[in-house]
């Protein structure tokens, strides 16, 4: 056996382009398969970080009632103790609370149903994104009162311009219909024009002044520090505050969650594609191997060397290959990962205008390190089963025959 | 004379020639499922998008889409809908009145979205019956509505109980009416179910105040694939100068497109390392196969063959067999294709019911466009013909002594 190993490692070397070729195969379907995984993970994580930071936040209480009706009846409980409670707790690094309430926004073309959602412009600017997407226009300010902020799609739809007048028509929570004119300060664009048609924000002191009310809050939503703790704060402050439900963006919007599932189907699917091509490539490379090396092969059999030794020449020789692909591939794996884990890898190459569409075209590469082990063992298996048909097709050969072949 | 070289080349060494063949004929199996499966997946979200509600074209009265208001609507025209009707690849024609307005019941208001349909002729695009979860269908031209489950929970209202609508009608008319809520209907996209009432098509012509008059003539197609065609032809056919606008769903649920159209990049990217995998497979057969044949072209070298013939012969050669493995290629990955346009992947669990929720049926079909295959199948001869220069190089490169005793 130990000639054998001796022997195929020879002959890894013995014909350098041949090798080089298996060889840059195996480092390839390597490196393709870690990079295409962590190229989804990075889309996957941007997406579900475009939805914290600009919709969801890590976490929200509301009055347990209020996800299911959303009737402004249903305000939360303690505002003033919870505030002060997540002013100090450690995770959090900035929070706001808000008034939402269903109302319908009219110009002269007539009324649109919307959520009007009453907002600290200054506590809500360190938890959205909101002041960053106006696209005319300013963030609602102090210096003025009933100002509004309305969506692109709105405005287009209500035929509304900056500094236009609306009406916000809402219910108070004795049910008299109350009316108040807004001018429109700004007017922004999100990356989802649903959301656009139908939030406007102003600020909360306004609403208070037209339903003439003590402050009232439906929503508070937090970002955290460390997301990864963010389920152990949810679970805090639910035992703190029973009356209130708190919940994490995984419970609000799960179809984050079900993304990742969905993308991890397609991976499995593509890396099926992926081994395959790359399996193929290389019965293709050994298989000239082999057939190149009839000659040699029928020499070797027609001195004496059994079949078993042949077939685990060949093998041996396929684990060398695999055994310097490998290593190249992951470390080639490693670097360019690491590289668009910096850098970001910019798609407005490969789809103009993704920015006009308030999707950010920059993906960084995330990838959890098992990846590379079982990427990793995955190819070498690949290439292992791959040499096995070129390494029977060996054995079959005439010894007689073989020599005499060119 | 050199092409017929080549082509005698290609079958003197047959097992040499299929194994560079079967590396572009699995290179264009793959690049072509993969893409399919890519754009199989667009087409069912579209249908499912658009087949559910708003059709692949709508016919409005010109500014309606701009402006949707009640005043905006167009006389019904049965000739015109006639002629639409029997265009190839039209399925159905459907007249719809819809605005807006406000529900209530009770101490609760909504604002609602009203659609005036024909229930009968409407059946198999909106499948309201199927979507039946409480009470009975709506009948043509009676006193009644449906509505759907998410506004119904909100207002609180079970079949029987009797649903207030407040609105505007034609010009400036007011519109007002209780209708007996005769089912509750769970419609599949989440932004519907939330604001729908369904009601028959003249009990909305009169609350409205429209007289014979619709807003939409909602064009069914039966497969996306002849939507622009059919569009195109509507353009031209139809006074789109003063009276009418046609538009297809592209322009109405710029949406839909853009989240294609992200998702799509990051399919392109994904199609762009199986290139590369794909590249280096056909790659190393080249490689493999001028190696091989060093000692061949010595010795026609020396015989007195030109350089340049002996290169056009093999560059040829390479190309035949590259044009013979796509036309393979293409002819076996149409089956697999085919039969996973028909029993296509299906999704479970988690993916299952993130799918449901969005409105799609959770499978991933492949796409019958044969422009994929075209595509796909001229980028390999392209990269199979910037391949097929290197032995045409190597030729150029050659030292006939030192090739005849390699």
């Amino acid at each position: 056996m130990r000639e054998i190993i001796a022997i195929s490692w020879r002959n890894v070397w013995r014909n350098p382009l041949r090798s080089g070729v298996v060889i840059t195969s195996i480092a390839l379907g390597i490196w393709a398969g870690l990079f295409s995984i962590s190229f989804s993970y990075g889309l996957n994580e941007q997406r579900t970080r475009n939805a914290i930071e600009n919709v969801v936040s890590n976490l929200q209480i509301h009055h347990p009632s209020f996800p299911i009706d959303r009737d402004m009846r249903y305000t939360i409980a303690g505002t003033d103790t919870l505030m002060s409670y997540l002013d100090t707790a450690k995770n959090v690094r900035s929070f706001t609370a808000r008034a939402l309430l269903n109302g319908m926004a009219s110009s002269s073309r007539g009324g649109n149903g919307v959520i009007i959602t009453g907002i600290n412009p200054e506590k809500e600017r360190r938890v959205t994104k909101l002041h960053n997407q106006l696209k005319e226009g300013s963030y609602l300010g102090e210096s003025f009162k009933n100002q509004v902020v309305i969506g692109q799609k709105l405005a287009d739809k209500m035929g509304v311009r900056l500094r236009s007048k609306i009406v916000l028509t809402f219910q108070s929570s004795d049910g008299t219909i109350i009316a108040g004119a807004f001018r429109v300060a700004g007017i922004y664009a999100s990356a989802s024009s649903i959301f656009d048609e139908l939030n406007v924000f102003v600020n909360q002191d306004d609403l208070f002044n037209l339903l003439d009310s003590e402050p009232l809050y439906h929503e508070i939503a937090a970002l955290v520090h460390n997301d990864d703790q963010t389920e152990a704060l949810v679970a805090e402050l639910n035992l703190a505050f029973p009356l209130n439900k708190t919940e994490s963006w995984r419970d609000i919007s799960p179809e984050l969650g079900y993304a990742d599932e969905v993308m991890v189907l397609f991976l499995y699917l593509f890396l099926t594609v992926i081994m395959s091509a790359l399996a193929f490539g290389i019965v293709n490379t050994m298989m000239m191997a082999v057939l190149e090396r009839r000659r040699e092969l029928g020499m070797l059999m027609a001195i004496g060397m059994n079949k078993g030794h042949l077939f685990s020449m060949i093998m041996i020789e396929t684990i060398f290959l695999a055994a310097v692909g490998g290593p190249i591939g992951i470390g080639l794996a490693y670097g360019s990962i690491s590289y668009f884990h910096e850098r970001g890898i910019d798609l407005s190459l490969w789809a103009e205008g993704l920015s006009n569409y308030g999707i950010d075209p920059v993906v960084y590469n995330v990838i959890p390190s098992s990846f590379y082990l079982n990427i990793g063992l995955m190819v070498i298996a690949t290439a292992f089963l791959s040499a096995l048909y070129p390494a029977r097709k060996a054995l079959k050969l005439n010894p007689n025959e073989a020599i005499r072949s060119i | 004379m050199i092409a017929r070289l080549a082509w005698r080349n290609i079958w003197r060494n047959k097992r040499r020639s299929l194994i560079t063949m079967a590396s572009v004929l699995f290179a264009v199996f793959f690049a072509v499922f993969l893409r399919s499966m890519q754009i199989g997946t667009y087409d069912n979200m579209i249908d499912n998008v658009v087949g559910a509600f708003s059709g692949h074209i709508q016919v409005h009265q010109k500014g309606y889409w701009e402006e949707q208001i009640i005043d905006k609507v167009m006389p019904q025209d049965s000739a015109l809908l006639a002629d639409i009707e029997q265009l190839d690849g039209v399925r159905n024609v459907h007249e719809r009145l819809q605005n807006f307005a406000l529900g209530a019941h009770g101490p609760l208001t909504k604002g609602v979205l009203v659609a005036g349909i024909q229930p009968d002729k409407e059946e198999h695009m909106l499948g309201l019956r199927k979507q039946l979860v409480a009470g009975t269908m709506i009948m043509e031209d009676e006193h009644g509505v449906l509505l759907s489950e998410g506004a119904a929970t909100y207002l609180g209202i079970k079949p029987g109980d009797s649903l207030v609508l407040l609105s505007q009608g034609y010009h400036g008319a007011s519109a007002t009416g209780l209708y007996p809520v005769r089912g509750i209907v769970k419609l599949q996209s989440p932004l519907l179910n939330n604001n729908t009432v369904f009601m028959p098509l003249t009990t909305a012509q009169w609350f409205f105040a429209t007289g014979e008059s619709v807003t939409a003539m909602v064009v069914e197609i039966e497969n996306n694939t002849t939507t622009e065609e059919v569009a195109q032809y509507l353009q031209a056919a139809v006074d789109t100068a003063d009276q009418y606008e046609v538009m297809d769903w592209k322009m109405m649920m710029p949406e839909l497109v853009q989240a294609i159209e992200a998702d799509s990049t990051g399919g392109r990217l994904m199609l762009f390392i199986l290139y590369m995998i794909i590249t280096f497979g056909i790659f190393g057969t080249v490689l493999m196969m001028t190696a091989e044949r060093t000692r061949e072209f010595g010795i026609l070298l020396s015989i007195g063959m030109k350089r340049g013939q002996l290169a056009a012969s093999l560059f040829l050669e390479t190309l035949f067999l590259a044009a013979n493995g796509i036309v393979a290629g293409a002819v076996g990955v149409f089956p697999v294709v085919l039969y996973f346009n028909y029993y296509p992947l299906r999704f479970s669990g988690d993916a299952q019911a993130a799918f449901e929720e969005f409105g799609f049926e959770p499978i991933l079909p492949a796409s019958l466009d044969p422009t994929i295959t075209l595509t796909h199948g001229s980028i390999i001869l392209l990269i199979s013909a910037i391949l097929a220069l290197y032995p045409a190089y190597k030729i150029w490169r050659i030292k006939p002594v030192d090739a005849l005793h390699s």
